[in-house]
């Protein structure tokens, strides 16, 4: 059971499908035995952000700036089912004040997608996704953090239509996030207007929806689409303080999506604008990636 | 090829199954809760032990109490059977926490407000800064603004509250001797420990009272709040079966008596002229006459104006003006000397190549905004260890009087050179930080101050943890390089300077009559 990775210029004529998404939030398989790997670069920056709910701009931080490069493999282990890993590099910086800029290694996040109902261009798909911190990052130095030191949990209900001739789509799906406590270098801190004299702290569960519409042919993809991400429970930054882990942060996000793919190698973008949040910087972010498709060599 | 499929799916199941078994799924935070005790040593004579603002505990007076066997008394204990015998959870719980220590609960409920309150105002639009008003303390911005020498001050004066009171508390004691209600009526089942010791009047209704009063006048926004401390802790004695009611109002008079006196202090020990502003240009001007280059200027924007200047005027505790002039270190060095470039130099290479230990010191230590500061950090070990040695209530308040009196000598002392010296911050010069820019000049480290304060008088009084606290002290000192906001200079002075600091407290603890 030898395999080794072998480019694609003629799997294209093996497989029935090319390289397709890799997202944990779509509709779309990898074929059996294909991997797509796609890296990806991501940029995101606020210069105003929600303290509690009060919209405000922080001269002392200007503009505040999340880089990441990420490899994220899409593997097909059948068609119905994939599983997507990825892992970032991340890191942060201002464009005024002083605030020191960390970097480094975040968390590795796996996901496993199965396409459990299919009739006709409807779909169901249950998703399920798990994250661990891979790096030894500070998680409390908000908001220079590259990252809140959880371990994660999330399931995720898809419902997909996608018309069969014409290939536009309707995607929605909604998410529930079970995220660890976290252990800071301090032992004692101020959280929900009390202080807890231990070193754990208790970051809370999340959930998001989104709606996405767009249209997926063979070699391209387009889509808009907005997502909704908050958590269930937290409190809320206080007036003049900074973030904490501990925060109830909620933010809606508008976008637009698009991926050409001509044949093995493709590229992707994705725009995001944050419209509306609390505890949350208002982030306009893209991210740019580039595609390739290996195939598993059969035995 | 499906079983490798199968394998696969197996292994992420696994990976799955480690996450949650590697969490579980509790999200509940356990944090250690302090027990009640009976203390080893009762301390007996502390009724002789030297006050601070008080000249003898007869400048407060209690009456005496009805005798055990009077009809008034007796008509108590049984009021205090009923309200003892059977407890609703709430009930309960508050016993628990009280039981635990009424100096050692009060010095964290005043820890925790000055986490609460230290946070800096907003600047406006027309940027500037908004000072907190004492009569309109929930306006934004709230008063006070709970910073290092505010809380250093407000924990002091809570403690030697706490301590004068108990001193005074221990004397009426000794000179009422009236047995605690369970003694006097086996039918009484305490839920705590009982001493046996007079129970006339309650040391709990005593710090309960003092506290209140020292906290309320230090964070007048939270009357509401302490109210209800102040309601519960009285209450719980009497759920608990430990003082009858004329125990605990006794207390609350007593208490009340000794804060007024000690909060005379206050109200004119110098603090409302702290943030006098008006004052920094005749400082930049003296400091630049002695040869200073470059002058400290604050790093935020828009502008703040730096935090107390005025700050070394307030009234010290263990020694006076003249000897904190003449402990007042030496110049820091030149901007632009070798000594000077080496110290920056060695900052530059933390920044470039901090390490996650380096990280971790600088944040345990950074007790910054939202944090009840490097005074309550140390007012915490102190209660800690106080606690763990099973210190009676009157020896608890007499530790973290002397640490807290420690702590505002440091606090004053430290801030009057910062302002004597105004020397700039490494940011001044480039540097970045991992832990937030306090906003006073540099030289010298207001945290190493602190921590050589109260290690020295820590060590003093736990000799066998000396080198513990001072570990604790060089690492708190060190951490503010690693945190790249103070230079070599501005920790290894302040440290020197904070450990004699700490020995007039040490001094005075020798001679205050304990014998400790």
């Amino acid at each position: 059971m030898r395999t080794h990775l072998k480019m694609m210029v003629c799997a294209a004529l093996l497989l029935p499908a090319i390289c397709q998404a890799q997202m944990p939030h779509d509709a779309i398989y990898m074929n059996k035995n294909a991997v797509c790997v796609a890296g990806l670069y991501g940029h995101s920056t606020w210069s105003q952000y929600w303290e509690n709910s009060l919209k405000r701009e922080n001269l002392n931080i200007g503009t505040h700036t999340t880089q990441s490069v990420m490899v994220m493999p899409a593997i097909g282990i059948s068609k119905r089912v994939n599983v997507i890993l990825s892992l970032p590099y991340v890191w942060t910086s201002t464009s005024a004040g002083n605030l020191l800029g960390q970097r480094g290694v975040q968390d590795l996040s796996a996901w496993l997608k199965v396409n459990a109902f299919q009739r006709g261009g409807f779909s169901v798909h249950a998703i399920v996704g798990g994250s661990l911190p891979m790096g030894n990052y500070v998680p409390d130095f908000q908001p220079m953090s590259i990252g809140m030191q959880c371990r994660t949990l999330t399931g995720r209900l898809l419902l997909n239509y996608k018309h069969p001739a014409t290939g536009l789509y309707v995607t929605t799906h909604g998410s529930y996030g079970w995220r660890s406590n976290i252990r800071i270098d301090r032992d004692a801190y101020l959280a929900d207007d009390r202080i807890y004299n231990v070193n754990q702290v208790n970051v809370p569960n999340t959930y998001d929806a989104a709606l996405r519409v767009g249209v997926l042919r063979r070699k391209w993809q387009a889509e808009a689409f907005t997502e909704r991400t908050a958590c269930l429970s937290g409190d809320y930054i206080r007036r003049n303080d900074m973030p904490f882990p501990t925060n109830n942060a909620k933010a809606t996000i508008v976008g637009v999506y698009a991926r050409v793919q001509p044949r093995n190698i493709g590229v992707n973008a994705r725009v995001g604008q944050v419209i509306d949040g609390v505890n949350t910087g208002q982030s306009t972010s893209y991210t740019v990636g580039l595609l390739y498709l290996f195939n598993w060599k059969k035995p | 090829m499906n079983n490798r499929i199968y394998s696969f799916l197996g292994n992420l199941l696994i990976l799955t199954g480690v996450v949650v078994g590697m969490t579980g799924c509790s999200k509940t935070i356990d944090e250690s809760q302090p027990v009640a005790y009976l203390p080893t040593n009762l301390d007996e004579t502390a009724g002789n032990w030297k006050t601070y603002v008080l000249t003898s505990p007869t400048d407060v007076t209690l009456a005496a109490p009805a005798a055990t066997n009077s009809t008034t008394y007796q008509a108590e204990l049984s009021d205090l059977k009923t309200q003892s015998k059977t407890l609703t959870t709430e009930q309960q719980q508050a016993v628990t926490y009280w039981g635990a220590g009424a100096v050692y609960r009060w010095n964290e409920i005043a820890r925790e407000l000055s986490a609460r309150y230290n946070l800096p105002p907003a600047s406006t639009a027309d940027g500037k800064y908004p000072v907190p008003d004492a009569a309109n303390p929930l306006a934004d911005p709230r008063f006070p603004f709970a910073n290092p020498p505010y809380t250093a001050r407000a924990l002091a004066y809570l403690s030697v509250a706490q301590y004068d009171a108990l001193v005074a508390t221990w004397y009426y004691k000794k000179q009422y001797n009236r047995a605690a209600p369970s003694t006097v009526d086996s039918g009484i089942k305490p839920a705590l420990p009982v001493a046996a010791m007079s129970s006339y009047p309650s040391e709990d209704a005593v710090v309960a009272m003092a506290s209140y009063t020292v906290l309320k006048a230090m964070f007048p926004g939270e009357v509401p709040y302490l109210d209800a401390k102040l309601a519960e802790h009285q209450n719980s004695r009497l759920w608990a079966g430990m003082n009858v009611a004329s125990d605990v109002s006794a207390g609350t008079s007593l208490g009340s008596q000794v804060a007024a006196k000690v909060m005379a202090r206050a109200k004119t020990d110098g603090m409302s002229t702290s943030n006098n502003q008006s004052v920094t240009g005749g400082m930049i001007k003296d400091v630049q006459t002695r040869g200073l280059s470059e002058v400290w200027v604050s790093q935020e924007s828009p502008a703040r104006p730096p935090m107390l200047p005025n700050y070394g005027v307030v009234k010290t505790w263990n020694f006076d003006q003249a000897t904190m002039v003449k402990i007042r270190p030496d110049a820091p060095p030149a901007i632009g000397s070798p000594e000077f470039t080496k110290a920056l130099d060695e900052l530059k290479t933390i920044q470039r190549t901090q390490t996650r230990e380096q990280a971790r010191v600088a944040n345990y230590w950074a007790d910054g905004v939202g944090s009840y500061t490097p005074p309550g950090h140390w007012h915490r070990t102190a209660a800690n260890a106080a606690h763990d040695a099973r210190y009676s209530e009157v020896r608890m308040a007499r530790t973290l009087a002397l640490v807290g009196t420690a702590l505002m000598d440091a606090a004053i002392c430290c801030w009057d050179t910062k302002y004597y010296y105004y020397y700039p911050r490494p940011q001044q010069f480039g540097l970045k930080t991992s832990v937030g820019l306090p906003n006073f000049p540099a030289y010298t480290s207001g945290h190493s101050t602190f921590s050589g304060a109260a290690a020295v008088v820590l060590s003093g009084i736990f000799p066998d943890q000396a080198d513990d606290f001072m570990a604790k002290a060089n690492e708190a000192s060190v951490s503010r390089m690693y945190g790249l906001i103070h230079y070599r200079f501005d920790c290894e002075v302040g440290m020197a300077c904070g450990k004699k600091i700490g020995s007039f407290a040490t001094a005075r603890g020798k001679a205050d009559g304990s014998g400790l």
